[in-house]
């Protein structure tokens, strides 16, 4: 199991099929649900602190705006974390929650920076580009190596779930 | 837009706890099964979950442990058009339920947007097949030059012989 980081970092379609195929996805949700339980946080309805703008400046200098560098204090761990990466472009204005520009362009500057397997796709249009793209993360994920200590969740996902499109026999070798 | 800022969201003690996570269930357009249907398969299952039915079909929360079987579960009733993904805020939370909002709820327009391709994922998980994205184009002008003078020269050519061999037999006959 390899965690994956995903770009849009909120996309249900990139983390529904690298969950399907038995890997952790390195979401943002999960970022945000520890800001929200998080007993700390003395205004309830705002996500950041103001300290997560001095954490985010690991990530972005301090002329960039405060919002790029709060964003990039949730963001920026989970691209740390990440063993591999997939990244689709030219998503739809204002997808996601995370419609700045700027953070948008950093995430993907970090992710490309970070040396791990990439995959890298555009925002699909039709039928024919939709089925070409999961076609191609199924395949980047099978190429992925699976741990045998694989989690719970993942074995439970990965039971119910669709047929290999290819595998890699080097990797399934290795385990 | 004030109501936004100013809510206090209350929350109970499984909503700080943790451990406890938020699951969307996500059905996609040519799903053989309704809200309802797995709503109702969620409770079936006896499992201390707080399950929350939507229009785009249900949310629950939980231990990990319990969200997990529970979508492993209801997953069976139809694999290809059952979709999920985490959820910063537990169900009913003031700060995203849009009862307390003045608008759509943050995340709206992103599922909005899958939502479109979700139908044609599901076809590509369930039959999967390898497409060509090249498009057909015309032949440009300079190629097909060449290889209309290759296929006069060729008929030429042809031509040439054909007369040669008449001539050769001409010839011998005479």
């Amino acid at each position: 199991m390899v965690k994956v980081a995903i770009f849009p970092p909120n996309s249900l379609i990139l983390a529904d099929l690298i969950e399907r195929k038995g890997h952790e996805v390195l979401a943002l949700q999960k970022a945000v649900r520890k800001k929200v339980k998080d007993p700390d946080i003395d205004s309830p309805p705002m996500n950041l602190t103001e300290e997560d703008p001095i954490k985010g400046l690991k990530y972005a200098a301090i002329e960039v705006p405060s919002g790029v560098r709060g964003r990039m204090s949730l963001i920026g761990p989970l691209i740390e974390e990440a063993e591999a990466a997939i990244i689709v472009e030219d998503a739809p204005f204002g997808f996601g929650c995370i419609g700045c520009a700027r953070t948008n362009e950093l995430s993907i500057f970090n992710l490309r920076k970070r040396g791990v397997p990439t995959l890298e796709l555009k925002y699909p249009k039709n039928k024919d580009e939709t089925t070409d793209m999961v076609n191609k993360i199924n395949t980047f994920l099978d190429s992925l190596p699976k741990s045998s200590e694989s989690s719970e969740n993942s074995e439970i996902l990965e039971s119910s779930d669709s047929p290999d499109i290819s595998s890699d026999k080097e990797f399934k070798e290795d385990d | 837009m004030v109501e936004n800022v100013c809510i206090n969201p209350d929350l109970g003690r499984e909503d700080k706890d943790p451990e406890v996570v938020t699951r969307m269930i996500i059905l996609g357009p040519k799903a053989n099964v309704s809200e309802s249907e797995v709503v109702n398969q969620m409770h079936l299952l006896g499992l201390p979950l707080t399950i929350k039915q939507t229009c785009y079909g249900a949310m629950v929360s939980g231990k990990e442990k319990d969200v997990i079987t529970a979508i492993k579960e209801v997953r069976k009733m139809d694999p290809y058009n059952i979709f999920t993904k985490d959820r910063g805020f537990p169900p009913g939370d003031p700060r995203r339920c849009r009862g307390h909002r003045k608008g759509p709820r943050e995340g709206f327009h992103q599922m909005e947007k899958e939502f479109k391709l979700l139908g044609f994922v599901s076809d590509a998980l369930k039959n999967p097949k390898e497409v060509s994205l090249e498009e057909e184009t015309c032949v440009p002008l300079e190629e097909f030059e060449e290889i209309m003078k290759e296929c006069l020269e060729e008929e030429n050519l042809d031509k040439d012989n054909i007369k040669d061999k008449e001539h050769s037999e001409n010839k011998n006959n005479n």
